[in-house]
């Protein structure tokens, strides 16, 4: 059953490792999304939706099946760009933040995009068929059981992961778009491996489990139930704080250009990835972003060393697996031994 | 999406031998293109992309993974055909390449027929295209660049030949460099367009230096000398056929090009050989191997510094290379798996002593069938609508899986004469194709571990972990899945149902108890019904049970019949079905029962003793076990 209001992200009782991951993404949709590993049942869907409601509505071209942002020139699909250079200005329109979904069974085809079968049919010429990596620009793509992909299908989320284009050279059209998301995965470790490869493309990595303290087990029940019986009433008690929080959010999209970090804390964070031994520079790049963020959702302009911890701790973890069935333990003694020569 | 908004070439931190190959690549088109392999992260794709940047006159064509075959090679027109009702031929990527740069990332996940059918026409220069009614051929001829993560399996050596230099990326690790190059990524992000601006001027300077370069490069002349030199490095590198000198030479003259010479000196053939040499080197056979050390010193004495690195033989850890080199061969060096000498020396502290080597551990099970599942061993057609779309063809049984695009384009030219209704395109029966899928199927590994006292003794059950470690390493990057039974005192414990988390099972095999009898029988009987099940449940599959034992059954017995007796007549029952085993004999008392060879034969499978695993490469023996 869906409801036609959302749940409320600050309802959700707590999990704030994953908020705070989810929110720093939204803040700062480059850093790479959040895998999130635990257990089924711990509102981890219902967070990923419920934030993506909180947020205030982005503009986008009108009609444009890649969604474009009208104000970024660089990122305009083909379509967007031809319009923009015969003269035609882009009509704006404004568009909710979508979740958009990968089912574990979704075939390359829908993933990536195809032929438009009935066009061809109709008219007898090609086009093509945008798939889910088109709806997901600019949208958050939300994978569940990201471990239990098909390999093929994790190579082509690889690549676009990691160069925000979609690039397609199949059946018989060959078409280039924008696909930049915010990448969402979700998995139970116990049910199998994720490539190494895809768990680098992510920024961010949590830990969710079921809550254990019997008051907050009880707390969690009770705000379930008071939403089923009535949602409009059950958000209207949380709409100042949601409202707060988007605030928030918005603010912070704005100041993070203008957060700054010292010299130091970056020698401090190539050290830490040095000691830690961990590949290439993706940690390191996304251990900064992170403190970045993290500086502009506190409302600071200046990284403290504070905020470097809080980043290592989201970023590093997954990273620190060297052979594929080592468990992945970041050495949290190392990190601070480092902050201590502070 | 525009040229200024990938990261520009010149403003990436270090990574100087790749920059160099990239480089050298583009100023001399024979050399026979790149391959950069490299743990994820270090730039490799970054760099390449930025290359388009800084090369004049050329473009970089990419190759997505998932390209179909019909994009690849090109097509008949269907736009054309309904209009014109002619085959008119319409160009694929590599048409698109000829004389350009073919860029494919994650070259070692292409599929293998694309990859194959790549190759000839790389070495050809001109592809001949007979499909869909019509015959045309045309010229590719383009620079192949690949980037790859060895982490993700490997290349097949005929593949890597192909190529003609290697580097290996790796991250920095110098603080001030790492810094610069967040410091750099971040600017970039920031504002890409004053970004590049930046970088321009460093960008055209690279530009205007390849353009020379390039015009030197034809001018060089190859003195006599120079082509000893080159028959001499690549014959100390155990090269096979010729290609490593022709590659060496060009190499070199893209080498002395870049530098402003206009000839060849020594220095530029070892420069060169650092690229052209580590992935062809090969370990020389058992016989020729004292010959061969000879051959070394000689070598060593002749080029002291920089042919160290190339050396196959040296068990020093910083030699990255020539690992990869062998590895891809199939033939891992010496007593070092590739995790290790990959991982070098953090493994030292790794609870389990003796990792065996296993490298390209590729199970020759059938030829291409169809079959399902998924994993990464074998690669198979499938015939469920999963896995990756090839090609087309025509249908010999009623279309399951309709290719789309294949049947307009077989349609389109009968358009003309067909009678139409509301479609623009009539399609009839014989129009229609089914899609080709292909996908990589992994094998299911039965471990039934005998975990007796008898085993208890230490060592060997130090080495039985490396072994089947070993094995489970080469399990993850094939995507296999894996189960566990261990045997001890009155039973049989399946201590992990099959999974695909090879990290669980490495866990189990960690806490694996020791101690008791064998009752060898139990442990068969478990893993009779665990596979029956596996068979029942997935047709297609076939298991592989890897027996780990000493065969000193002493108990169980079910009917009261002798241990002994009771194990074989539970072999005989495994060895009825689809299950190919593997018995690896623990035995090591002065008198042997022999029992483990005889339980062997009754599974119809394979049989090795321990202690020949530690010589032997298990490679082989999993070949072998067809």
């Amino acid at each position: 059953m869906r409801h036609s209001v959302i749940y409320p992200f600050t309802a959700i009782v707590g999990q704030e490792d994953m908020k705070l991951a989810l929110i720093l993404n939204v803040i700062n949709p480059s850093l790479g999304g959040v895998l999130i590993k635990g257990e089924k049942g711990t509102a981890k869907s219902t967070a990923v939706r419920a934030l993506a409601d909180l947020l205030p509505a982005m503009e986008t071209v009108k009609d444009c099946k890649f969604h474009c942002d009208p104000q970024d020139n660089n990122q305009l699909c083909g379509i967007c760009q031809e319009s923009l250079a015969s003269h035609n200005p882009l009509v704006v329109q404004t568009a909710k933040m979508r979740v958009v979904e990968l089912p574990v069974n979704a075939t390359e085809d829908r993933v990536v995009g195809t032929l438009d079968i009935e066009y061809a049919i109709k008219h007898g010429e090609k086009k093509f068929e945008p798939g889910i990596l088109a709806q997901a620009n600019r949208n958050i793509l939300y994978v569940d059981e990201i471990n239990l992909l098909d390999d093929h299908v994790v190579d082509v989320l690889l690549d676009a992961a990691a160069m925000g284009v979609n690039r397609v050279e199949r059946e018989g059209v060959s078409y280039v778009h924008p696909a930049r998301f915010v990448l969402v995965g979700t998995m139970n470790p116990e049910e199998g491996d994720i490539r190494p490869q895809l768990l680098d493309r992510f920024g961010l990595s949590v830990i969710v489990s079921g809550e254990h303290e019997p008051d907050k087990r009880v707390e969690v029940i009770k705000r379930r139930l008071a939403y089923e019986a009535n949602p409009e009433k059950f958000l209207q008690l949380h709409q100042e704080e949601q409202e707060r929080l988007a605030q928030q959010i918005i603010q912070a999209r704005q100041r993070l250009s203008n957060v700054s970090i010292e010299d130091e804390l970056l020698t401090l964070v190539a050290k830490i990835a040095i000691s830690l031994e961990v590949d290439g520079h993706r940690a390191d790049i996304a251990v900064i972003k992170t403190a970045l963020t993290l500086a502009a959702f506190a409302g600071r302009i200046t990284v403290t060393s504070n905020d470097i911890q809080e980043a290592a701790r989201l970023a590093l973890p997954h990273r620190m697996r060297r052979r594929p069935f080592e468990e992945g333990i970041l050495d949290w003694k190392k990190v601070e031994a480092l902050f201590g020569d502070q | 999406m525009t040229a200024k908004t990938v990261f520009p070439f010149a403003a990436v931190v270090g990574q100087d031998q790749i920059k160099k190959a990239l480089l050298i690549a583009v100023v001399n088109p024979k050399v026979g293109g790149v391959l950069i392999a490299g743990e994820k992260g270090a730039a490799k794709s970054t760099l390449v992309r930025g290359l388009s940047q800084v090369i004049p006159n050329r473009k970089l064509i990419e190759l997505p993974l998932n390209a179909t075959e019909d994009m690849v090679f090109g097509s008949m027109d269907m736009e054309q055909a309904v209009i014109t009702g002619k085959r008119q031929f319409s160009h694929g990527i590599l048409a698109k390449a000829h004389n350009h740069i073919l860029y494919i990332d994650e070259v070692n996940l292409l599929q293998r027929e694309l990859s194959n059918a790549i190759l000839d026409v790389a070495a050809s220069g001109i592809h001949v295209v007979e499909r869909e009614g019509a015959s045309n051929s045309y010229e590719a001829q383009f620079t192949m660049i690949g980037t790859m993560n060895p982490e993700e399996g490997d290349l097949p050596p005929q593949f890597l030949d192909r190529f003609g230099l290697y580097v290996t990326a790796a991250g920095e690790k110098n603080i001030k460099d790492r810094v610069e190059i967040v410091r750099r990524i971040l600017a970039y992000e920031q504002n890409p367009i004053a970004f590049y601006q930046k970088y321009k001027r460093a960008g055209e300077d690279i530009c205007q230096q390849i353009a020379a370069a390039r015009k030197k490069a034809k001018e060089i002349l190859i003195s006599d000398a120079m082509v000893q030199l080159a028959a001499q490095i690549s014959s100390q590198g155990n090269c096979a056929g010729h290609r490593a000198e022709l590659f060496l030479l060009e190499t070199a003259k893209a080498i002395a090009a870049l530098a402003g010479r206009d000839e060849l000196l020594p220095m530029d053939m070892q420069e060169a050989a650092a690229f052209v040499l580590p992935h062809r080197m090969r370990r020389p056979s058992e016989e020729s191997k004292e010959q061969h050390s000879q051959k070394k010193q000689q070598h060593d004495q002749l080029e002291q510094d920089s042919f160290n690195e190339e050396q196959p033989q040296l068990p020093d850890e910083e030699q990255p290379n020539a690992n990869e080199s062998s590895q891809d061969r199939g033939e891992a060096p010496e007593g070092k798996s590739e995790g290790e000498l990959e991982k070098g020396k953090r493994q030292e502290d790794t609870t389990i002593a003796d990792l065996l080597p296993v490298g390209n551990m590729a199970l020759n099970l059938q030829k291409r069938q169809v079959r399902q599942g998924s994993g990464k061993r074998t690669l198979a057609k499938t015939n469920t609508r999963q896995g990756r779309y090839v090609r087309s063809c025509i249908p010999t049984r009623p279309v399951t899986d309709l290719a789309f695009d294949a049947t307009l384009r077989a349609a389109a030219p009968y358009q003309l004469t067909r009678a139409k209704s509301m479609c623009c395109i009539n399609i009839c029966r014989e129009d229609l194709r089914q899609k080709v899928r292909e996908k990589r199927i992994g094998t299911t590994f039965l471990f039934v571990v005998d975990a007796s006292g008898s085993m208890g003794a230490r060592q060997r059950m130090k080495a039985v972990k490396g072994a089947i470690l070993s094995m489970l390493q080469d399990a993850y990057q094939k995507r296999d899945k894996v189960g566990m039974i261990a045997f001890r005192r009155q039973t049989a414990e399946i201590l992990l149902p099959v999974t695909r988390s090879v990290e669980l099972a490495e866990k189990s095999l960690q806490h694996l108890p020791t101690g008791g009898k064998t009752p060898l029988a139990e442990g068969l009987y478990t893993a009779l019904g665990v596979l029956r099940t596996m068979c029942r449940l997935e047709k297609d599959i076939e298991p592989v049970m890897v027996l780990v034992t000493d065969g000193c059954a002493n108990t169980g017995g079910r009917a009261g019949q002798d241990a002994v007796s009771e194990a074989l007549q539970t072999a005989l029952l495994i060895g009825e079905t689809r299950v190919n085993s593997l018995v690896i004999d623990t035995e090591q008392d002065f008198i042997k029962l022999g029992i483990a060879v005889t339980i062997s034969r009754a599974l119809g499978g394979s049989y090795y003793k321990l202690d020949d695993l530690s010589a032997e490469n298990i490679i082989h023996i999993v070949n072998g076990m067809k």
